[in-house]
């Protein structure tokens, strides 16, 4: 029969998010690790499936942007089937994806990222998470908080059939349309959206540029980084989530590439290091330099700051604004401080908010035409998103019975797996000096710089008690652990 | 007094997807809506107190990592016998923890259980995809069914 016990919090730390710092002689920081677990044998398990089930198996992988995996794996699908879904699906399709990010954006900034602003990165623990958000800035804000994401969750179950893990998109489009009842209720939360989004931006200006000490963090060289920058544009180089080509630019901001999905193979190489299993992709075309920043280096960033900078503006008018906002503040493109990055996500929210809009708005939103019966034999195909934390790549090759032989996934975070290990190991050098002891805020202001990023190691619905705790274990010179701070 | 019965985890990713296995197993024994509902979820933090809005009494079945058990056991406590990670030094990577959501809901005047009750079976494999069970986890399935059971 059961057995009652008591959970001793270390002991669920194996196999989680790890940061090892190494110590010098000195009592400088010689070098740091950020480890992430990989979960295993995705592509065995695929092989021989139908690929018109990956659109529901995919949004398994992760329990956070399930969403992301749904759309890419929907695109690579109509792609394997060499058909183009009608209009309409795909306007369904991206206003899904559109409520999908205005739930995203607002849980990371308001219960994540925001805390270290809002509460001050050395306010105490126990108060720098959403709940000491609500207490500073008032009882409402939750409410709206929430109010955000039922419109978010709301939206994506008219269109995808049920809350978080969509299962409506097949090769070739959707398997159902909308109502006119259902669209006169999806534009009235999309205006909530818009008006949240505002409301977040405000907040924004308020609590964090209206503070010198936070402008100056976002600003300083702790948090710096030029590094290449990658985001998906539409055929006027603005941002979209949910299709058109993949624009990389340099550390100057000007264009180096830019590549429909299905040549990304011919841009992005991998690179491996023999502590950890995951892989750091790079610009297979400047190559792989190790973690440094500069032209040089091969390491680019995929996030809302990146998307920002690889783009040449927002396709909404009030985003647009925001946007040049954001680089008349920050001192023009591209933005290289990483901090800025929760910034950037607000920006977007408020582009994803006025896309919804427009999206319900057309004219043609309730058709009932929204399949395009494949009638071609199935053979190879690649869907890029933008997924909240990063360009997302799907690469299916199947049989022509339409059975999967070859399966390849870039997913958000990959891309930034350098990027985070080199602002991880930045902070620390910054940060912990020679004989300086190490203190809980000095340790969350390294942690800030891996939190910016957002990253998503797919471990969020992982065993009890669903969330990625972190340790972090520090060094000396002689590889002596000398402390672990965990949880 | 309505029951929430919520099987956690991931279907596709070996051990991790037990709790699915245990809800799945009940429901044509227990799912009598409006007063107990059994349901899946790959969810935390937020999202899953959004799915407890309405209920008076939780049960999350859910896999478990202590690597102090054989795999296999079966364990039953209270949610707020967690240790809460969004209070600590790192929190979740996103999000935040359920107990943290839980008091956000409750302060926004949100109608949640006052009782969240967890039936955790201690897993092997949880990083691999697969949707088979270890056969030690498999085995502590009736056993965690009859522990949701007993709860009733």
């Amino acid at each position: 029969m059961a057995q009652r016990i008591t959970i001793d919090p270390i002991t669920r730390l194996e196999g989680h998010g790890k940061i090892e710092i190494f110590l010098n002689d000195e009592g400088d920081v010689s070098n740091t690790y950020f480890q992430i677990p990989e979960l295993r044998g995705f592509e065995r398990f695929c092989v021989g499936r139908p690929v018109e089930e990956m659109p529901l198996l995919t949004n398994r992988i992760c329990g956070v942007c399930p969403e992301a995996h749904h759309m890419a794996a929907a695109k690579a699908a109509d792609m394997v089937y060499h058909v183009d879904p009608p209009r309409t699906a795909k306007l369904l399709r991206e206003l899904l994806y559109m409520a999908f990010y205005c739930t995203d954006h607002t849980t990371h900034f308001y219960a994540l990222g925001g805390p270290d602003f809002v509460m001050g990165p050395d306010a105490p623990v126990a108060e720098r998470n959403i709940l000491g958000v609500i207490h500073k800035v008032g009882l409402e804000i939750g409410g709206k908080v929430i109010q955000m994401r039922k419109f978010g969750h709301d939206t994506v179950e008219i269109i995808g059939g049920r809350k978080v893990h969509p299962c409506t998109s097949i090769p070739g489009g959707l398997t159902k349309g909308i109502t006119a009842e259902q669209r006169d209720h999806i534009e009235e939360m999309g205006k909530y959206a818009v008006e949240f989004a505002q409301f977040s931006l405000k907040l924004f200006t308020d609590i964090v540029l209206g503070n010198k000490q936070y402008v100056d963090l976002i600003l300083g060289d702790v948090y710096n980084h030029k590094t290449y920058y990658m985001g998906l544009v539409d055929e006027n180089n603005k941002i979209n989530f949910y299709d058109g080509k993949v624009r990389v630019v340099d550390p100057e901001g000007k264009e180096f590439v830019k590549y429909a999905p299905q040549d990304y193979a011919e841009h992005i190489a991998e690179h491996v290091e023999p502590w950890t299993y995951l892989k750091f992709p790079y610009l297979k075309k400047v190559g792989w330099k190790g973690f440094v920043d500069g032209m040089d280096s091969g390491v680019y960033m995929a996030t809302p700051l990146s998307r920002l900078n690889a783009a040449d503006g927002m396709a909404t008018p009030l985003a647009q604004e925001e946007y040049e906002r954001f680089f008349g503040t920050l001192g023009g493109k591209p933005v290289h401080q990483r901090l800025a990055i929760h910034w950037a996500r607000l920006v977007e929210l408020l582009y994803a908010a006025e896309r919804w809009l427009e999206l319900v708005r057309d004219p043609e939103i309730t058709s009932p035409h929204v399949h395009t019966i494949p009638t071609e034999t199935p053979t190879e195909g690649v869907g890029i998103v933008e997924a909240p934390r990063g360009t997302l790549t799907h690469h299916y090759v199947t049989d022509e019975r339409g059975l999967l032989t070859k399966v390849n996934l870039i997913v958000g975070t990959t891309n930034n797996y350098a990027p985070i290990s080199m602002s991880i190991n930045k902070a620390a050098r910054s940060l912990i000096k020679k004989g300086s002891m190490v203190t809980e805020p000095m340790l969350n202001m390294v942690e800030m710089a891996f939190r910016a990023y957002d990253p998503c190691f797919g471990c969020a619905t992982h065993s009890l008690p669903g969330q990625m705790p972190l340790q972090v274990t520090i060094h000396d010179a002689k590889g002596e652990i000398v402390d672990v701070l965990k949880r | 007094m309505r029951t929430i019965i919520i099987g956690l985890g991931n279907p596709i990713l070996s051990d991790d997807g037990v709790g699915w296995r245990v809800v799945e197993a009940l429901t044509p024994t227990v799912h009598r809506p409006p007063s107990t509902v059994v349901e899946t979820a790959s969810l935390g933090g937020l999202a899953l107190m959004e799915r407890l809005e309405g209920y008076q009494r939780a049960i999350l079945v859910d896999s478990m990592e202590t690597g102090q058990s054989p795999v296999g056991t079966v364990s039953l406590f209270p949610l707020n016998e967690l240790p809460n990670a969004a209070e600590s030094h790192s929190a979740s990577a996103h999000d935040t923890s359920l107990l943290t959501a839980l008091e956000t809901g409750r302060r926004m005047g949100l109608t949640l259980p006052d009782e969240v009750m967890v039936v955790a079976i201690e897993a092997r494999t949880v990083h691999d995809f697969s949707e088979e069970l270890s056969p030690e986890v498999e085995a502590a399935v009736p056993t965690a069914m009859q522990a949701v059971l007993d709860l009733l």
